[in-house]
């Protein structure tokens, strides 16, 4: 069974059709990464995956696992493996980055019928991941975001990601902003996690992201739906060529 | 032509019939007490200080002194130990309960007394300080309370004394006391070099529709730390109009922490004097309200004399249909230089009819001065709940954590570590937070 089925997705923002009806398929241990020009709707789908109201599904089917994903609050899809890394990451003033995450732990542990996470154990998970995407320790007791440079919103997002290891890792422009090294670091972050059983949807806009997290699938999405679907070759195809081509052969 | 004859207020009928008149040492300020409520009356409808608070309920009837001491339920009895280990003075209805207070073990230095202890003689000080802070030609409702007020309660520091164990004065009102008025009183005075930590806290019956006016009237001398809580979390029908007087002398350290989560109708006026160079005045304040609970804190912070801080700051929290007021004065005083006044005022409106009222009010008379004030009001973070509700939080929780992150900054201000935890067992329960994980935040 498919990690993750989408059939004919349509969403509207504030009145506008900006996915008419997109298909894709993500199969268990695969990478799949969306790119596209601006306003094709990269970041509407992955909004609306994880459930925002401001998206609104007009049409169309999300399966995950083989379960109604949009019938799902964005808590109960979290719990369920679904994880956004946002494209701006939101700053939580007076909540500690680790306060928060033990609580979002505990939240999916109880979801699964687990008990509540050793604390020492989850100091232990928590410094090691933080190591794992050179985030540095002061950051794990600072309010969620504040204060952090892009780059550092960016390497917490995927810290986030690397403690809850969700079961689909949304990745949304993560690559924005980033400088090689903290591209590197990011990447190895997200190709520590790869196995089986995980899937991950990495959107940007630009291939080099793709030097890094090499994908299995890549899609291009224009305006509002998948036109061309190729290897990880697809993308140096895109960057020496540009979108026009494609939307020319697409249309 | 007659003259009209001024009718007697029915607080003047009553004081003239009334055979309960506690201590006779308090004679005249009974009588001061209520010549300044009969020459100033309740405040009418366009006194611009009283504009927003709706007395009403207060004026549209007569509220008795409770002239017996009701017996307080178990409930009540249970929540004294909520803020730990502390010397413990209570008082039911507006008087001494002994059986319910502990004073054992008094740290050497430290007075504290209620003043019906003291009999036909009680100490100068405490004559000289009692009413020598409140104005009760400005407040009618400390005039009411100079005019009835049977007993109170007297804490007195000896100078260079270090008492480290806070000082619980509870005023209990219990159901009997309903359509009857309480009038609590507090004197603190801390001498020279000295440190204290007093927390004044009102509970009740939630059956007693009671007027409780109180008037409490501090002073910290010169080099002094002098920490005073108000935990004002009367009961649901209760009404509390009461005035603080704080004032700081040389190098002294007053620093205050408010809590408003109790009655129908809640109004303090806080009045803090710095009269002294080096003084600093720090309250930091939190109310949370719900229902059509009304509370109001009127402030008014005097820099009457040079190189002196000051410091407000005060969230609200806004469940269902209430309504608050925050209005705060700064006033800085011709040669106070160097002043440095800061004040803030957050509101968090979370109940959809719910309302917050926010007045910064700034009066400067030198010119080399820092004076800066922010007032905000507004509603959660939509992005930030769904940005916490995408890493598995419930819709209830990210509530939860945002609003008390956002009380937090207020509550970790809080120096009793006794207060400091119950005020947060008081914001979860009240926010519905039952996750320990997020309770944790704060």
């Amino acid at each position: 069974m498919a990690l993750l089925e989408i059939r004919n997705l349509h969403v509207n923002v504030e009145g506008a059709e900006i996915l008419k009806g997109l298909d894709l398929t993500i199969e268990p241990g695969k990478v799949h990464a969306i790119m596209g020009p601006n306003g094709g709707g990269k970041s509407t789908l992955a909004k609306a995956l994880v459930g925002d109201e401001a998206y609104e599904i007009t049409e169309g089917e999300v399966l995950f696992n083989g379960q109604d994903l949009l019938e799902m609050d964005p808590e109960e899809r979290a719990r369920e493996g679904v994880f956004l890394g946002f494209q701006y990451p939101v700053e939580i003033p007076g909540v500690s980055n680790t306060y928060f995450l033990k609580a979002a732990v505990n939240a999916m542990r109880k979801h699964r019928g687990e008990g509540e996470i050793d604390a020492m154990e989850f100091l232990e998970l928590v410094k090691e991941r933080a190591k794992r995407v050179k985030l540095d320790e002061t950051l794990l007791q600072r309010p969620v975001n504040e204060g952090f440079s892009g780059g550092e919103k960016k390497r917490n997002e995927i810290f986030h990601m690397s403690v809850l290891e969700p079961q689909l890792g949304i990745l949304d422009e993560t690559d924005s902003g980033l400088d090689i090294d903290a591209l590197r670091t990011v990447s190895e972050g997200v190709n520590a996690m790869r196995a089986e059983d995980r899937s991950f949807l990495v959107i940007t806009h630009y291939q080099r992201l793709l030097d890094y997290i090499v994908p299995d699938v890549v899609h291009v999405l224009m305006d509002g739906r998948i036109v061309k679907t190729g290897g990880k070759e697809l993308a140096k195809e895109l960057e020496s060529k540009g979108y026009e081509g494609i939307d020319e052969a697409a249309a | 032509m007659e003259a009209a004859v001024q009718p007697k207020s029915v607080y003047l009928e009553e004081f003239e019939g009334r055979t309960d008149v506690g201590p006779e040492w308090l004679d005249t300020l009974h009588e001061r007490g209520i010549r300044a409520f009969e020459a100033r009356g309740f405040p009418g409808a366009r006194e611009e200080a009283w504009r927003k608070t709706n007395l009403r309920p207060v004026t549209a009837e007569h509220f008795p002194l409770a002239d017996s001491q009701g017996v307080a339920p178990k409930e009540l009895i249970e929540r004294l130990g909520d803020l730990g280990d502390s010397y413990r003075l209570v008082f039911v209805d507006g008087r001494l309960a002994a059986d319910l207070s502990d004073l054992t073990d008094l740290a050497k230095g430290l007075t504290v007394t209620p003043f019906s202890e003291y009999d036909g003689n009680p100490p100068e000080r405490l004559v000289a300080a009692l009413g020598a802070r409140a104005d009760i030609d400005w407040q009618p409702f400390a005039a009411l309370n100079s005019a009835f007020f049977v007993d109170g309660a007297y804490i007195h520091v000896a100078r260079g004394a270090m008492i480290e164990k806070p000082i619980a004065v509870t005023h209990v009102v219990t159901a009997e006391a309903d359509r009857r008025a309480v009038y609590p009183r507090l004197v603190v005075e801390a001498e020279d070099g000295a440190e204290v930590r007093v927390v004044e806290r009102f509970i009740g019956d939630d059956q007693a529709g009671a007027l409780v006016c109180p008037v409490s009237e501090l002073s910290a001398g010169r080099n002094t730390i002098l920490d005073y809580s108000r935990l004002q979390e009367d009961g649901v029908a209760t009404m509390n109009i009461g005035t603080v007087n704080l004032a700081a002398q040389r190098d002294a350290s007053l620093r205050g922490a408010f809590v408003g989560d109790g009655g129908r109708l809640a109004r303090l006026d806080l009045v803090a004097d710095l009269e002294g160079e080096g003084g600093e005045i720090d309250c930091n304040g939190i109310y949370l309200t719900e229902g059509r609970q009304f509370t109001d804190f009127h402030t008014w912070f005097n820099h009457r004399v040079e190189n002196c801080f000051s410091r407000q700051r005060f969230k609200g929290i806004l469940q269902g249909r209430s309504e608050t007021v925050f209005d705060g004065l700064v006033k800085v005083f011709e040669g106070a230089q160097k002043t440095d006044a800061v004040q803030e005022n957050r509101n968090l409106v979370l109940g959809k009819r719910a309302l917050a009222h926010s007045n910064p009010r700034l009066e400067i008379f030198a010119d080399d001065v820092k004076c800066t004030h922010g007032s905000t009001v507004g509603e959660l973070d939509e992005e930030a709940l769904f940005y916490l509700r995408t890493r598995g939080i419930s819709a209830e929780g990210a509530q939860g954590m945002l609003t008390l992150a956002f009380a937090g900054e207020i509550v970790d201000m809080f120096r009793v570590s006794g207060v400091r935890d119950h005020v947060r067992r008081v914001l979860m329960r009240r926010l519905g937070v039952e996750d320990a994980d997020i309770g944790e935040i704060l």
